[in-house]
Order: C-alpha cells, then sequence, then structure tokens
C-alpha cells in the first residue's frame, strides 16, 4: 500500500519504446521506480552514489546514473534501459553481441551498465577509437575485474566497425563509378 | 520529513518567487545530481523541490569577441566536448570533463556546480583563475558577482534566498593562455587531491611577450579556491621563467593552510601544492597553445 503521508506526482515516460505511467514519491530515485514498479532488472543499485556505475540508464541517449535522477526528472523524456537494445525478435545489440563474443562477463552483475555506456559513446561519438571508449568506462566499475575481456570486446567491437565504415565508403565509391563512368 | 511538493517553474521569475518564499523550506536543482546526494545523505530536507530544468534560455553557448557566455543549465559535458569551448577555453574544458565519471557530467550543469559550491570539484577554481563572473537573477533583478564573491565557503554561496546564478561570463582576450592540472591520489573518477588553474596574459600572443596579468588558483584544498595574490601580482612585468615558478611554488605552499581529507593530509597537501603550482607554471612559460591538455 503506499503511504498517505508520502507525496507523489504523475510520470510519463519513453521506456524502452513503451509508455511508462507512474506515480512516483517525489524525489524517488528513478532507479527504485524501474526496479520496484516497472519490472526493469538490468539497471542495478550498488554505492547508491553516482560512482559505480551499476545503475547506468540512457535518457535521451546519454548515459545517466539512474541513482542520482529523481523520477520526476525523467517526465516527458526516453529512458533505455540495456532490455531495450534488444532488438523485438530478440536480436541483440551489436555491443551485446561484443561482451558475448569476448566473454567479457564473470558475474554479469555490471555488464548491462558497461554495455549501455559503450553504446551512448558509440551513438555520440561514432568515430570515437577504443581509447576514448576505454575513457568513457571509466566510470563502471568490475568487481570481477573481468576489464582485460571487457576492453577486448570494446577493442574487438571498435575495429569491426571501422571495418565496416572502410566497407561502406568503398561501396558507396564503386556505386558513385558505376553512375559517373568519368 | 518526506519531500511535500515538486515544482518546475517555466519562467525565471517564477522561479525566484517560488525560492524567495521563505514561508516553505525549498530546494532549488538543475541537474540534480549533487542534490540527490544530499538529500540521500540527510543533508537536505526540503519541504519543496524547485526543478529549473523547464526554464527556457539557460542552455546556450554564446562565444563573443572577448568573452563566452556559459548558460547555467549547460552540462559539465557539453562544456568538455565544445569545439569551439575546447580551443578558447582549453582549461575550463579540460576541468570539466574530469568531473566525477560521464554519467555525472551529462547530467550535472556549469550553474549548478557553483551554486553547490563543492570545494573539491574541479570547475571553480578554473573559473575564478579566469575571471569569471556569474550573471544572477533574483527578485529584485539582475546583478553579477565574480565567482570568487559567488563561492565564499565550504559549500556556501554569496546568493541569497531567490536567487538564481543564469549564466557565467568568462572573458577570452587575446594573448592569454591557462592550463589546469588535476591532482588525484585515489582512482580516476574522484574528486582531486588538489587541483592548480594558472592563466597568463601577455601583451602580445608570443612566449616572449611581456606579462600583463598572471592568477594561479589552487582548489579542493580549502572551503573555498585559494589564490595568493602578493605573490602572482609580483610576477606581472617580468620573465614566467622556471625561476617565476619556484617563487610561486614557494609562496604558495607557505601561504596556504591545507585541510585535511581522505584525499591527502594537510601537510600532504602542501608538498604537492608546491609541486603543482610549479608545474603549471612551467607549462604556461613555454607560451600560449600548450595549456588545457595536461
Amino acid at each position: 500500500m503506499p503511504d498517505p503521508e508520502v507525496a507523489t506526482t504523475k510520470v510519463r515516460f519513453d521506456l524502452n519504446g513503451s509508455v511508462a505511467a507512474v506515480d512516483a514519491p517525489i524525489g524517488q530515485p528513478l532507479l527504485t521506480t524501474l526496479r520496484e514498479g516497472l519490472g526493469i532488472r538490468s539497471a542495478r543499485g550498488t554505492c547508491g552514489v553516482g560512482v559505480c556505475g551499476t545503475c547506468t540508464v540512457l535518457v535521451d541517449g546519454r548515459a545517466a546514473s539512474a541513482c542520482l535522477l529523481m523520477t520526476q526528472q525523467v517526465d516527458g523524456r526516453e529512458v533505455v534501459t540495456s532490455e531495450g537494445l534488444v532488438g523485438d525478435h530478440g536480436e541483440l545489440d551489436e555491443v551485446q553481441d561484443a561482451f558475448l563474443g569476448a566473454n567479457a562477463f564473470q558475474c554479469s552483475f555490471c555488464i548491462p551498465a558497461m554495455v549501455l555506456t559503450v553504446r551512448a559513446h558509440l551513438d555520440e561519438h561514432p568515430d570515437a577509437d577504443a581509447e576514448d571508449v576505454r575513457e568513457a568506462l571509466a566510470g563502471n566499475l568490475c568487481r570481477c575485474g573481468s576489464y582485460p575481456e571487457i576492453l577486448a570486446a570494446v577493442d574487438e567491437l571498435v575495429a569491426a566497425r571501422a571495418a565496416d565504415d572502410v566497407a561502406a565508403r568503398a561501396a558507396d565509391d564503386a556505386a558513385v563509378d558505376r553512375e559517373d563512368p568519368r | 520529513m518526506p519531500v511535500a511538493s515538486w515544482l518546475e517553474p517555466t519562467s525565471l521569475d517564477q522561479a525566484c518567487d517560488l525560492l524567495a518564499d521563505d514561508e516553505f523550506e525549498s530546494t532549488a536543482l538543475a541537474g540534480g545530481t549533487a542534490v540527490s546526494l544530499m538529500l540521500k545523505m540527510g543533508f537536505l530536507d526540503p519541504e519543496r523541490l524547485v526543478s529549473l530544468a523547464r526554464l527556457p534560455g539557460l542552455d546556450q553557448i554564446d562565444v563573443g569577441d572577448d568573452h563566452v557566455d556559459i548558460g547555467a543549465a549547460v552540462s559539465l559535458s557539453q562544456v568538455a566536448q565544445h569545439a569551439t569551448l575546447r580551443a578558447c577555453l582549453p582549461s575550463l574544458a579540460t576541468a570539466c570533463a574530469s568531473v566525477g565519471n560521464v554519467r555525472v557530467r551529462n547530467i550535472a550543469t556549469l550553474g549548478g556546480n557553483l551554486a553547490e559550491a563543492d570545494y573539491a570539484s574541479d570547475p571553480p577554481a578554473v573559473l575564478v583563475s579566469l575571471g569569471a563572473v556569474c550573471v544572477i537573477r533574483g527578485p529584485s533583478g539582475e546583478r553579477r558577482a565574480g565567482v570568487e564573491d559567488v563561492v565564499v565557503g565550504h559549500y556556501t554561496t554569496s546568493l541569497e534566498p531567490g536567487e538564481l546564478i543564469t549564466s557565467v561570463r568568462i572573458p577570452t582576450p587575446p594573448g592569454r593562455s591557462a592550463t589546469y592540472l588535476k591532482y588525484l591520489t585515489r582512482s580516476s573518477e574522484d574528486r582531486p587531491c588538489i587541483g592548480v588553474a594558472a592563466r597568463v596574459d601577455r601583451a602580445e600572443a608570443r612566449p616572449d611577450a611581456s606579462v600583463t596579468g598572471l592568477d594561479v588558483v589552487v582548489g579542493a584544498v580549502a572551503g573555498t579556491p585559494q589564490r595568493v595574490a602578493e605573490a602572482t601580482e609580483a610576477e606581472v612585468g617580468r620573465p614566467l621563467d622556471r625561476a617565476a615558478a619556484d617563487r610561486l611554488a614557494t609562496a604558495y605552499a607557505e601561504a596556504i593552510d591545507p585541510i585535511d581529507d581522505a584525499r591527502g593530509s594537510s601537510w600532504y597537501r602542501t608538498q604537492m601544492i608546491e609541486v603543482f603550482v610549479r608545474r603549471a607554471v612551467i607549462e604556461l612559460s613555454d607560451g600560449p597553445g600548450r595549456g588545457g591538455t595536461a
């Protein structure tokens, strides 16, 4: 039962492509709202002070700590958790694939957040090199110490994206050549 | 006590009036990263939370001929990644890029950073070194105050109830170079043990041109950013060389009485002030254009 002493507000936001509408106690961390009211399990509370990164979510495409955002702050905005990266038919995001491919996890507790941090960085900086992505990951902690595998996943992903770019440019050039035989 | 109401004013006047109303204990929040932490720790117990997120016009960056205006709601990430700011205000971009982690920088705002007045945050010392001025709106109109007159104590500002920082104006005169050195004793996302912001103005944009202005500001060592004005003023008009760096390093280490905290004892901080003031000045002694990347 909701506590009648606690004031709430109605908050509506886009959560992984669907509308989420909740009555949230004023100031309640978004993390609590996601986990206790909306069935999200991939955002996880650990430090509670924005340091460890396990509660990472994307708000309007940018990484944020759900423990430091009040639910009211995301009213009308777009929130993505790692559940939201999976396609309609279960197809994984390229970052998820890269982590799986590199066995970049042990217990996996921190991994959804790591994946989101990498996703957001690559969306904001499509030409980022592996060093840039490592810098972005500086705020995500892994207690198992799977960092070598996590960074290997990042390196492989960045290299694969660069190779795809080269291939795409070559295909574009070939198409232009066909249109303009000079 | 749980928070009784959440308010989202849509104009500055409305926001100032709400916050000036002292019948209610009101706390303003912009990005809310600091307010969230303080609520969790029980340092704040407001009756009303006043979100500034829907105030129009505070998210602009305007680059003028001899100054830059940064709106209070601009995030630290935006400052850190803005190509023009990185070129014309490298020490500020460096400092903003080094605060916390990417998640905090995406949400925390420049105005909120100053209003929090966290003694161990990076931007305030840099803004003081650059002579930045806060534009402040209150129930009785607008006023301007240097950042050193806004951040006046440990988590304490000179802002009156109902006053909000709306933008920060930073001079960008020709012949200026600046740097920020952050010294960490724990992990990469931590607050600094000390931070040294240095700025030099020269008559011309050449490394050997005479020094017309100099400031060195040390952050995270006391309640407010620290400067030793006698020491910097004495160097104006002289070559900014290794000897000057040594004199400034000694003067700063002697004049500042640092705090003790988990990032370093007072004694240790004194040693590091000497080291990092020297390094910052040496970096600028090589001339404009080098600062900000350290």
